[in-house]
């Protein structure tokens, strides 16, 4: 995101030879996946890979602006799923005694809107209430410091939700009640793509967000120098409570766009934390255009690994590789350009 | 514990560094004499009561190894719970008679745990190289990854270990009494207390403590790094291996959620945090009453599941923002203010 690095992320890729090989090797797997067990397969990876971007882009953002390696993104997914479950099922609850077709057609946008207002709340509040006064007090070891703080706040919103929800699944099977598209022959759920092109919109949206509005632009200027920013003028205790709620309610609105994969439950948030952990340790910490790219990449792997040694190996073989990864190149294969991360 | 003591003369002087050079103050010495006779006492002698007494004593060891690692060259070691799965997975299967899992080697839980102890020291010593070239978040984030792939592992090598189901390892005694485990957990406590006391107490101390402040400054002072992070590791995770060998083997029963899922680290990493960075004893001085209060909370309020956790969790967070020094800080603070409250009465 900075302007010194504002070369085209195509020079970048080629210039790169880790990103060459990486890219190379996903497009080669993507295609040896796509032969062995029909398109099907691919076009689950770029369903999968769209939500695993959007998760990335959260926690990208978060580290690139705030410097927090952020562990409790799972658990903003799992609030945006438990708001849509509460905001949807009561609508088709009504639906069913009084059919009416433009609400059901709208209702699940309504329960994603209504979970990513929830989102920007609740980061708004986790911002001022936790991070806040850390940030005034800490004086080193900001990044390591932050980290605990979330994996505390992680801890304790799952038991938390624990003890107000209870441990029950809270699951819809389905959005809309509509046939399933057909798309190069096959058969694709209408939520899937609908979950699909929810992130991309997102994606879009906070994409010019950043590039294009004033806000936004104070966001990257804060990303690339702290100090610089504020003696421009930018009120950084707008800035960070800002990026963090904007971060908490794409995680929201991903958590709410997957509840009929992803029912709630105190602990939903595990997986799509690992994930969206992968994607952004491969693209480099805090390279948010890279976790676009790299939650493609990832989401082949995964389904690649689905396909040929089985589901139960889903989260071992992409940890593997993201250990060689980290190995090889420990800023990501994109790099990593924010200050402080080589902060011990 | 770290009290500075006036040299004098005597018996009483020459104990009282005897046991400083073991890491024990005489506070800690007599805390220790407590929590050694509590089991005969009532209303303490009660089975579940001292059930929770070898939770304080396994945690508490578990603060002192992880705090060894997070608190001196300052790598929080996230797969810590997993290389303690480990350990207690290899003791377990090398102890496993039953035909139902693919080997049954039979050996003798007394045996297997030191054995599994030396491959989760091994695998330390892997966990050490890997996390070599890496600082702070990265380390962690490596160490986190290694630890759930050594989890799906364990779930996924269902001939070995039955995976999700879980195996039913040989306990280490004949009897359904507590207490023998007690001691036993108790002793295993104090020799990693006191071991990594005398490490960190030799020049190795300094050089983990020089490597966690500033790792340049400790390279150009001449310290090697690689070798101080790689034994540092491997310390810290054989005694891992070792404790989780003793939970195998008490509890009788093992699942890779139960025992090396990333919340167990969070859980340990707490204790240790709330008790002190860098301390060692703090972590283990938290651990009991902490169990207790846990426990206490867990077994009255039943209709209110997760609040000892949350509680957990909360208490964690504020200790990090509020008071990032911990029990063993506020210790420090207290003796300082006796000290020199007692320097100015002279």
């Amino acid at each position: 995101m900075k302007e010194k690095t504002s070369r085209s992320i195509w020079e970048k890729i080629t210039d790169n030879s880790a990103a060459s090989v990486v890219i190379i090797s996903t497009v080669v797997l993507a295609l040896v996946t796509g032969l062995a067990a029909g398109p099907s397969q691919v076009i689950n990876s770029i369903v999968t890979g769209g939500m695993w971007a959007l998760l990335a882009v959260g926690l990208a953002l978060v580290f690139g602006v705030m410097n927090v390696p952020h562990f409790a993104h799972g658990e903003s997914f799992m609030v945006g799923a438990y708001v849509a479950y509460f905001v949807f099922s009561p609508i088709h609850q009504s639906l069913q005694e009084s059919p009416n077709a433009l609400l059901a057609a709208i209702a699940p946008f309504l329960a994603m809107l209504v979970a990513g207002v929830a989102g920007l709340i609740l980061g708004v509040i986790l911002e001022r209430l936790l991070f806040y006064p850390l940030r005034v007090r800490t004086k080193s070891g900001w990044v390591m410091n932050a980290f605990l703080l979330t994996v505390g706040i992680s801890f304790i919103m799952t038991n938390g939700t624990t003890l107000t929800l209870g441990p029950n699944f809270r699951g819809i099977p389905r959005y809309w009640d509509v046939e399933p598209l057909e798309f190069l022959g096959v058969r694709v759920a209408v939520d899937r793509v609908v979950a699909f092109f929810v992130a991309i919109a997102s994606i879009v949206a906070l994409w010019f967000f950043l590039r294009r509005t004033r806000t936004g632009r104070a966001i990257r200027a804060v990303s690339q120098d702290e100090t610089g920013a504020q003696m421009m003028g930018i009120n950084l205790n707008f800035i960070y409570p800002l990026t963090f709620a904007l971060a908490t309610a794409l995680a929201a609105i991903s958590g709410a766009s997957l509840l009929f994969m992803f029912q709630a439950y105190p602990t939903v948030g595990l997986k799509p934390l690992y994930f969206a952990w992968y994607v952004v340790m491969m693209a480099g910490l805090g390279n948010v255009v890279g976790a676009i790219v790299g939650g493609f990449i990832v989401a082949v792997l995964q389904t690649a690994t689905q396909q040929f040694v089985g589901i139960a190996w889903e989260d071992v073989i992409p940890t593997a590789v993201m250990i060689i990864v980290l190995l090889v190149v420990p800023s990501g294969i994109f790099g990593s350009e924010v200050k402080g991360v080589q902060e011990q | 514990m770290n009290a500075e003591q006036k040299p004098n003369a005597g018996t009483w002087g020459m104990i009282t560094a005897g046991l400083k050079k073991i890491g024990f103050s005489p506070v800690g010495l007599v805390l220790l004499g407590i929590v050694a006779i509590l089991p005969l006492i009532p209303p303490f002698n009660q089975e579940h009561m001292i059930r929770w007494l070898i939770m304080g004593a396994f945690l508490a060891a578990q603060a002192a190894a992880f705090d060894f690692t997070s608190g001196y060259i300052s790598v929080v070691n996230f797969g810590f719970a997993a290389v303690l799965g480990l350990g207690a997975y290899t003791s377990a299967i090398l102890a496993n008679k039953s035909p139902v899992l693919m080997v049954q080697p039979g050996i003798s839980p007394w045996i297997g745990i030191w054995i599994g102890a030396i491959l989760a020291g091994l695998v330390g010593l892997g966990l050490g190289w890997l996390t070599l070239r890496l600082r702070g978040i990265f380390a962690a984030v490596m160490a986190w990854f290694v630890g759930i792939a050594l989890m799906g592992l364990v779930r996924n090598l269902t001939d070995l270990t039955r995976g999700p189901l879980g195996m039913n390892p040989e306990t280490l005694f004949d009897t359904a009494a507590n207490l023998p485990y007690y001691y036993v957990i108790l002793a295993m406590m104090l020799v990693v207390y006191v071991a990594l006391r005398l490490v960190t107490r030799s020049n190795f101390g300094l050089a983990f403590k020089a490597i966690g402040q500033n790792i340049e400054a400790a390279r150009a002072s001449g310290i090697n790094p690689t070798k101080y992070r790689v034994i540092n590791f491997a310390l810290s995770c054989m005694f891992a291996g070792w404790l989780g060998g003793f939970y195998a083997h008490y509890f009788g029963s093992l699942t890779p959620q139960t025992l090396m899922h990333t919340s167990k680290t969070v859980e340990v990493l707490a204790l240790a945090y709330i008790g002190g960075r860098g301390s060692l004893w703090g972590g283990m001085f938290v651990a009991f009453p902490f169990v207790f209060l846990i426990e206490f909370l867990r077994s009255n309020l039943t209709e209110l599941p997760g609040l000892h956790l949350v509680l957990y969790g909360l208490l964690m967070v504020l200790v990090m923002i509020f008071y990032p020094n911990g029990v063993a800080g506020l210790y420090a603070w207290v003796v300082n203010k006796v000290k020199s409250s007692r320097s100015k009465g002279e």
